[in-house]
């Protein structure tokens, strides 16, 4: 980063901050951390596909998958373990995954001792037909065991029961393994092939998580996972958190009447504001870690080779580097970043909401993040996931507002005026569309530009 | 440069556009009582929402409208997006009506998962009232809500026994059963197969639909190739389930089916093309007075009251301000006191478009117990205790058969 | 019951579950995955807007069509909506060259990496996205009219004496019909007129095609044209056969991708080919054989199961494993189309 550099992007957060402060003073401090929060994990968000898109010039249209894998490992490992489900289908599970195995044992044999032909192949679509029925319906038993503990609370096999922080790292890890198999298939090929299998790759994972009870729930949801931070309600009820709110508020306090009612009352978004702060310092931590991290890594030869090979593939491979390979790196490890911000994302919620993932929200806006923010520099892809998460939470009341005075000051029929008044909600969609063509046709390289 | 000094001033501009914007919101504030409606008005359910929280805000007016609320309080609602599906999205939203805003109450949300989300992380932290009108996932029973959660539609796990005991006093013993993948599909799903089942009856085949597909043959073609004859749909009017019921009427597949209170509108008659008599299905409340009056009341205001949870959104914003004159306040904590009082027994009973009336009671120190348009009658976790309706198809209309 | 009933009752429910359908849903696929893998040849690009380019013309046409019902006008048995047809394809090709103009052009005078385009296209997706809920609102709309069926299934039923029935809907022939004078129109132009063969020159080699005095922006907007037209087409009768929401408008786009690259990408006869065997994998693979047991098998042998081969759960799944396996052994798809 140079001068400019450093001016422009204090510049930038600057006005982001000026966003937020003055969305504290205007609505609530409350509202303007819940931004600050999601802001961060747009961040992460953002920075993971930039070292896909702004290293490595991958085309990667499955955020949403990440996300979701990251957000199911918070499930598994912080969710207590249901002992029950354990009990009546593991031994099932066990032995599918056993059929599995020795199915792919058997065909592997086949493959190697029989020669090329009709009759191998034949037979090898014979043994994986058997292997199939029979891993199918072990499996099957045993699924409907586990989804029949309790269906209303549980009928899956619960999680670790670990600290949820755990998961973060674990998360990252599982979408790391994800993009390795993606990897293997769609890289190596044109960009727009990756675009296209990553999209329906995605699919074909949220419709797994959608569907498969056992595991996580399914669409049934995941509720009320625990949490790294203190809850409101008990911060309310302990002392030394009142002693905290009596001492910063002390001069208030002094004038007022009764004491104790005045002192529960502040009480309230103080805890709020408290846990906020919490979740923002976890948050913020993670990705200053993560940008410098991406830094050095941009900086170091492995940054340099990445940027060679995306500005001039045939000049890159002619020297000899395995160009494929870099590739699968790159995905892997910004796979791997979301898949830690989709983590962190679950365990702010409290919850995992398989039905709730859906491209517009966790592919494509993650997109618009990177394009505004600045496409191969981290800091900007950063600033991207702040502008666009901001603009994105506001663009509903100001719509509703440009809407409200629009049906104001034009007269119309009450049933037009009540459309428009509707359909402000979907302004969001256009005005992402808007902002993403414009800073791709008059500042393509974004906010912060790529040295 | 000229792109940088371009940016900067868009950035700028659109700030001082916020600005403008927030201290003029600001002004309208603090004359006005304000409620919250979060519903999800963009994502999978955006097409049920625009009914649902037109039928809150009838509600709304017609307070304002009486004058009886705190000697002549008026109520602004404000509307705020819960997608439906994005917990983090909706969370920001209630945020924002909670701590900025500064809502008694919310008519909210709507999808389970958000609903959840919403009163974890928003509602209960900062003690305001929730009212659900149509999150209806069992898990929501046992959610630790400090008592600031409530909702006017019950949960699926009743409605599954219920529609389960009248397929078996039709002597319907097997069932082909396709519910619509989300948790309150699922949940209705696993509780009716459930009670059935322990009644004796067996369920041929149990699979689920996608809404926002469109193309529901493979779907039909599974569910006909069980050999059932009565099909069991828990799906939306609007969606899915008229999808799977329209196809398989075009295969001439089912001779029965039984639908749950998703699917009970008129619409999904006129909507369907082919006779649907003899369709039954369970819908939340006891008494077809109170839903008719609903109707007329929303038809005299120029608004459609027939759909799904327009009626429960209709009453859970009613029962709210109902509270608040109960208490004498429009405080936070008057509305979770007062809630359930005036749901229950004892009192006067309230139906729609009587509002002014409850009100006028209450501050003369009286008790209501509001029925409203669905019968509301809450159990002490603070959710509809669940008495159905029976409802058959006659001449083209839901008539009700009987009370559960 | 005869043997010979039994199978003739047999082939009546495969009609009905598995031909006929699926023969309607895969025309409606061809179309559109014959409109992306046309703008895929000429502008080498995926178009991520392509969806939404369908449910703005869908949504032109339901306007109209509104506008011809309550003035009293129909297409007798057929739908109205074929009346309003032309209004809706005109004012999509506007939609269309007008995003080309403002969009799509810049970057070809840069001559952009094709990601770009994709980048921008999945801009033009948002903004259509929200436009379209702006203008008719989020909700499902319904806009057949006219007979219902060419056969229905109770009719047949009586008419041949067979347990099984067989349904033929009028919008799934019409589809089918509208389809295949599409396509056939499509093939003329490409292989028959000049502005076609220096299209498919232009796909081929673009180069050796600018330098045989090909205008390219021609070319370009004749694609342009060509695509609206079949998106318009294929929502339309998507939204006639079963309804529209923009919703489901947004989710159709990934069977388009699939189909195409099935068939080979930018290979009009393998786009065809490829949502035909798209829409009949999907409902041959989650189609419960029980019934058809029944009717074949001698009586003990029937399996107590469904004898399903993918639970409908994974329905919409089923394009994209096509997919990948597709990536996986021959990425150059059915027709050999270019490698992306």
């Amino acid at each position: 980063m140079d001068e400019e550099d450093i001016r422009k992007a204090l510049t930038a957060f600057g006005l982001i901050g000026l966003g937020l402060v003055l969305t504290g003073l205007l609505q609530s401090w409350n509202a303007a951390l819940g931004v600050l929060n999601l802001c961060l994990i747009s961040g992460v968000m953002a920075l993971g596909l930039n070292i896909q898109w702004g290293y490595a010039g991958l085309f990667n249209a499955g955020v949403m998958a990440f996300t979701a894998v990251g957000g199911m490992t918070a499930v598994l490992v912080s969710y207590p373990p249901v002992v029950e489900a354990w009990q009546v289908g593991a031994g099932g599970l066990l032995a599918s995954v056993l059929a599995l195995v020795v199915t792919a044992l058997v065909t592997g044999f086949v493959y190697r001792r029989l020669p090329a032909g009709r009759k191998r192949f034949w037979l090898i679509t014979l043994v994986a037909l058997l292997g199939y029925l029979v891993v199918r319906s072990l499996f099957g038993e045993a699924v409907q065991l586990i989804e029949a503990v309790n269906p209303a609370r549980t009928g899956f096999l619960g999680g670790l029961g670990l600290p949820i922080l755990f998961s973060w790292l674990a998360g990252g890890l599982v979408a790391a393994a994800l993009a390795w198999f993606i990897g293997r298939i769609s890289l190596g090929l044109r960009a727009d092939y990756l675009a296209i299998a990553t999209l329906g790759i995605a699919e074909i994972v949220i419709s797994i998580l959608k569907n498969e009870d056992w595991l996580v729930r399914g669409v049934k949801n995941v509720t009320g996972l625990p949490r790294p931070v203190p809850y409101e309600v008990e911060l309310q009820q302990s002392d030394w958190f009142a002693s905290v709110i009596s001492w910063v508020y002390s001069g208030r306090l002094e004038n007022a009447a009764d004491q104790r009612a005045v002192l529960a009352e502040l009480m309230i978004p103080a805890s709020s504001i408290f846990v906020k702060l919490c979740y923002t310092g976890l948050f913020a931590t993670v990705t200053l870690l993560l940008l410098v991290l991406a830094n050095r890594v941009a900086q170091a030869p492995w940054g340099r080779m990445m940027r060679a090979i995306r500005d001039n593939e045939a000049a890159a491979a002619a020297m000899g580097k395995d160009v494929v390979a870099r590739h699968r790196q790159a995905f892997i490890v910004g796979s791997a970043v979301i898949g830690l911000a989709g983590a962190m994302l679950t365990t702010l919620d409290g919850q995992f909401t398989p039905g709730g993932y859906n491209p517009l929200r966790y592919t494509f806006l993650v997109w618009v993040m990177v394009i505004v923010g600045g496409s191969g520099h981290n800091l900007g892809a950063i600033l991207g996931g702040f502008i666009i998460w901001f603009v994105w939470v506001e663009a509903e009341p100001v719509s509703l507002f440009v809407m409200r005075q629009i049906t104001d000051l034009i007269p119309m029929e009450p049933a037009s005026a009540y459309h428009l008044m509707a359909s402000a909600p979907h302004m969001r969609h256009f005005v992402m569309g808007l902002v993403l063509l414009l800073v791709l046709r008059y500042s393509p390289r974004g906010v912060l530009a790529e040295k | 440069m000229q792109n940088r000094n371009l940016l900067l001033i868009l950035a700028v501009l659109i700030i001082a556009g916020a600005v403008y914007f927030m201290t003029a919101e600001q002004q309208k504030k603090d004359q006005d009582i304000k409620m919250g409606v979060i519903l999800g008005f963009t994502g999978p359910i955006e097409s049920l929402t625009p009914g649902m929280a037109d039928s809150a805000e009838l509600a709304f007016a017609e307070v304002s409208e009486s004058g009886a609320l705190l000697g002549g309080a008026k109520i602004t609602p404000l509307r705020a997006d819960s997608t439906c599906v994005d917990a983090a999205a909706a969370t920001a939203a209630a945020e924002r009506l909670i701590t900025s805003d500064n809502v008694a109450g919310i008519m909210g949300a709507d999808c389970s998962g958000v609903t959840t989300a919403v009163a974890n992380n928003v509602a209960v932290p900062n003690g305001v009232v929730m009212v659900s009108p149509s999150a209806t996932s069992p898990a929501l029973t046992t959610i630790d809500d400090k008592g600031y959660f409530f909702r006017t539609a019950p949960s699926d796990a009743r409605q599954g026994e219920v529609l389960a005991a009248v397929l078996k006093d039709r002597g319907i013993s097997e069932v082909a059963v396709t519910y619509t993948n989300n948790d309150y599909g699922k949940g209705f799903a696993d509780a009716f197969v459930a009670a059935f089942e322990a009644a004796g009856g067996s369920v041929s085949v149990t699979t689920s639909h996608e809404e926002g597909k469109g193309d529901y043959a493979a779907e039909v073609g599974a569910l006909a190739a069980s050999g059932s004859d009565t099909l069991v749909v828990l799906g939306y009017s609007d969606g899915g389930g008229r999808g799977i019921i329209q196809a398989s009427l075009d295969a001439d597949s089912f001779q029965q089916f039984a639908v749950g209170d998703g699917m009970i509108s008129q619409a999904l008659i006129d909507g369907i093309s082919g006779d649907l008599t003899g369709l039954i299905g369970t819908l939340p409340g006891s008494d077809a007075a109170g839903a008719k009056m609903f109707l007329d009341l929303a038809a005299s205001k120029g608004k459609d009251g027939d759909g799904p949870y327009r009626a429960e959104s209709y009453d859970a914003a009613a029962l709210m301000m109902l509270a608040m004159q109960a208490g004498g306040n429009a405080e936070r904590e008057t509305v979770a006191k007062n809630l359930m009082a005036v749901a229950n027994a004892p009192g006067t009973e309230i139906f729609p478009g009587e509002l002014a009336k409850g009100l006028k009671i209450l501050a003369d120190g009286g008790q209501v117990n509001y029925q409203g348009a669905t019968n509301v009658e809450l159990t002490d976790v603070g959710e509809a205790a669940g008495s159905y309706k029976e409802l058959e198809v006659k001449n083209n209309k839901f008539e009700t058969v009987s009370i559960r | 019951m005869g043997g010979f009933e039994n199978s003739l009752n047999a082939l009546v429910l495969l009609a009905n579950f598995v031909l006929v359908p699926a023969l309607a849903y895969g025309s409606q696929l061809a179309l559109g995955a014959v409109g992306v893998t046309l703008i895929f040849g000429i502008l080498r690009f995926a178009n991520f807007a392509h969806g939404d380019t369908m449910a703005f013309g869908t949504m032109v046409t339901i306007f109209c069509t509104w506008a011809l019902q309550s003035a009293g006008i129909s297409a007798g048995p057929l739908p109205t909506a074929l009346l309003a047809l032309p209004v809706g394809i005109l004012a999509t090709i506007a939609l269309v060259l007008l995003t080309d103009r403002f969009v799509f052009r810049f970057y070809r005078k840069r001559r952009s990496p094709p990601v770009i385009y994709i980048v921008a296209s999945v801009g033009v997706m948002f903004m259509l996205n929200g436009l379209v809920r702006l203008l008719i609102g989020p909700d499902d709309r319904k806009f057949t009219d006219g007979e219902r069926f060419v056969i229905s299934a109770r009719e047949f039923k009586q008419s041949t004496g067979l347990a099984e029935g067989l349904s033929i809907q009028t919008t799934q022939a019409l589809t089918i019909g509208v389809a295949i004078l599409a396509v056939a129109l499509l093939f003329w132009f490409l292989q028959k007129t000049r502005t076609g063969k220096s299209m498919r020159a232009f796909s081929d080699n673009e180069d050796l095609a600018l330098l045989c005095g090909i205008d390219p922006d021609r070319v370009v907007r004749v694609a342009w044209i060509l695509a609206a037209v079949l998106a318009v087409l294929a929502g339309v009768l998507y939204g006639l056969d079963k309804s529209f929401k923009p919703f489901i408008y947004f989710n159709l786009l990934l069977p388009f991708f699939a189909a195409a690259i099935l068939g080979g990408i930018g290979q009009p006869v393998g786009a065809i080919v490829g949502g035909y065997i798209v829409a009949f994998t999907e409902v041959t693979a989650t189609y419960a054989y029980k019934q058809l047991a029944v009717y074949l098998l001698p009586s003990g042998w029937v399996p107590d199961g469904l004898l399903q081969f993918l639970s409908t759960d994974y329905k919409f799944a089923i394009s994209f494993i096509i997919l990948v396996l597709v990536l996986l052994i021959r990425p150059t798809g059915i027709f050999r189309g270019r490698v992306l």
